[in-house]
């Protein structure tokens, strides 16, 4: 069984995949600082909707990791630590809302109910918010890396949804198309939207 | 370039209108100062910095405002009551413009909404934001409050799709019992500033150039955005911007001329620093604009950019 998608990471963001074998993935919530290779993926998370969905979708397409060291500052308002440790704990709503998060706009988009429990399932995570000392954080992968086995199910592949207009070009009578219902005339420069 | 059919609200913020047909009033720019990490904050939780370097920071901006004709508010960043009460009072002394309260912290925007009501800024303060997260709570104090200025965030955290962010603002998206733009209304909300919500590059960062032509076309609502927040959050540059800061500056600067082409009448260009960049590129897009407007009936303002700085 492959522990990791073909492609992976799944989704980009501010973060660099280190060895994908390893068993664990940093996140330093709004601190930068110098990735430790031996992680399987190290990067920072600020935002507790988009931040921690990405989070999500390239953890449980890797059955490697099993911890996630949660450290650096939290980033204030935003809140995504906690976000993160609410959504693993407590899940999401029939809205879509973080249960128990504290973050300014706590909404999951594109991550179902079913690949949150997969990530509750494959992951523990260290909680250490606040922890920005470099050579603790490399102590800490260090005794993780090879801790226990890859989670024993196979990777779950994550695929953003497209957010094109679904209508094709032949059903509209206009010569620039803003939106479903919003067009514009180019012989005068006219925007206008149509009931 | 283009005009929208439907009538354009101009808002009209202690003096400062913001809104209309592209090229008709000059784009409005707010810099943001003590935002996240910004340098001359000292305490970023009891509001201490440095005052010369502030001061110096806002007349840039003033002057670069009078130079071109665009007007500017400040984007005042805080992330607690207390940091911002003290920049609202420092700011306030400093220049007349209107000034954009935002916070992460909903408890510390409306203390200090209601602060600037007590000191009688009330009519400069726009209220940043109303979006899909506001409380009860935050609804009746903003509807009791004398607070008619808010930016409203059309970001839809769950469904970022082109439609989620339209209904978001139409009716509330099955989220809330009705959409954002009424509740702004039942807020005592005049002026009603739309902001698409930027998405980071590779999460839909351009449906809110879509957005605001659409939001223009059906309700001719003000339309703006903090564009730059796309390639600040753009990995590659970020990279780039080690060995060429320049490189960075211009991606994060240029952006601002997107949200105009896109029909915008404001932009929040972040850090304040680049004042002296943003407006001459924004006054040259302001003028362009003015000159691909497609109807000769447009009134320019005579502090517009086309008639000052032609």
């Amino acid at each position: 069984m492959e522990n990791t998608t073909a492609t992976w990471p799944v989704v980009r963001g501010d973060c660099v995949p280190g060895n994908p074998e390893s068993r664990i993935a940093v996140v330093t919530l709004a601190s930068h600082m110098e990735p430790d290779v031996n992680a399987a993926i190290w990067g920072s998370c600020k935002t507790e909707n988009l931040g921690a969905e990405k989070i999500v979708a390239n953890v449980i397409s890797n059955s490697n990791i099993r911890y996630i060291l949660l450290c650096g500052s939290e980033s204030r308002g935003h809140l995504a630590g906690q976000t993160l440790l609410s959504l693993y704990k407590n899940g999401i709503d029939e809205n879509g809302r973080i249960i128990g998060s504290e973050g300014a706009i706590p909404f999951i988009e594109n991550i179902d109910e079913a690949m949150i429990k997969r990530f509750q399932r494959q992951v523990t995570f260290i909680e250490n918010i606040g922890l920005c000392d470099g050579g603790e954080i490399s102590r800490i992968i260090e005794e993780y890396k090879n801790k226990g086995d890859p989670f024993p199910e196979p990777p779950i592949m994550f695929q953003q949804p497209s957010s094109r207009c679904l209508f094709s070009m032949d059903e509209v009578d206009a010569d620039v198309i803003v939106a479903e219902n919003v067009f514009m005339d180019t012989s005068c420069g006219l925007i206008y939207e149509v009931d | 370039m283009f005009r929208f059919k439907n009538k354009q609200e101009i808002a009209n913020i202690a003096g400062v209108k913001i809104g209309g047909n592209p090229g008709e009033l000059a784009t409005a720019l707010a810099g943001t100062i003590f935002y996240e990490g910004h340098s001359i904050v000292e305490d970023k939780n009891e509001g201490l910095f440095n005052r010369v370097k502030a001061e110096d920071l806002i007349n840039t901006q003033a002057s670069a405002s009078d130079e071109t004709g665009n007007p500017h508010l400040v984007h005042i960043f805080g992330n607690t009551a207390t940091a911002l009460t003290n920049y609202v009072d420092f700011v306030s002394e400093i220049t007349d413009a209107p000034l954009i309260i935002d916070s992460p912290d909903a408890a510390a925007r409306m203390q200090v909404a209601g602060y600037m009501e007590e000191i009688g800024l009330v009519d400069r303060a726009v209220y940043n934001s109303i979006n899909m997260s506001i409380t009860p709570k935050e609804r009746d104090f903003l509807a009791e409050s004398d607070i008619d200025s808010a930016i409203i965030l059309g970001f839809n955290a769950v469904d970022s799709s082109f439609k989620g962010r339209m209904d978001m603002l139409e009716n509330g998206g099955g989220l809330l019992d009705k959409g954002l733009l009424e509740i702004a209304i039942e807020c005592g909300i005049t002026n009603r500033l739309i902001d698409p919500g930027i998405t980071p590059m590779g999460n839909g960062s351009g449906i809110s150039l879509r957005i605001s032509l659409a939001v223009k076309a059906k309700w001719g609502l003000p339309v703006g955005s903090g564009i730059h927040n796309a390639p600040s959050s753009w990995k590659w540059i970020k990279e780039k911007r080690k060995v060429d800061p320049l490189a960075y500056r211009m991606c994060d600067v240029g952006s601002a001329v997107l949200q105009q082409a896109a029909g915008g009448n404001f932009v929040l260009y972040g850090p304040i620093e680049n004042a002296s960049l943003v407006f001459p590129l924004c006054a040259m897009a302001d003028i362009i604009l003015t000159e691909s407007a497609p109807f000769e009936n447009l009134t320019s303002s005579p502090d517009h950019p086309f008639h000052k700085l032609i």
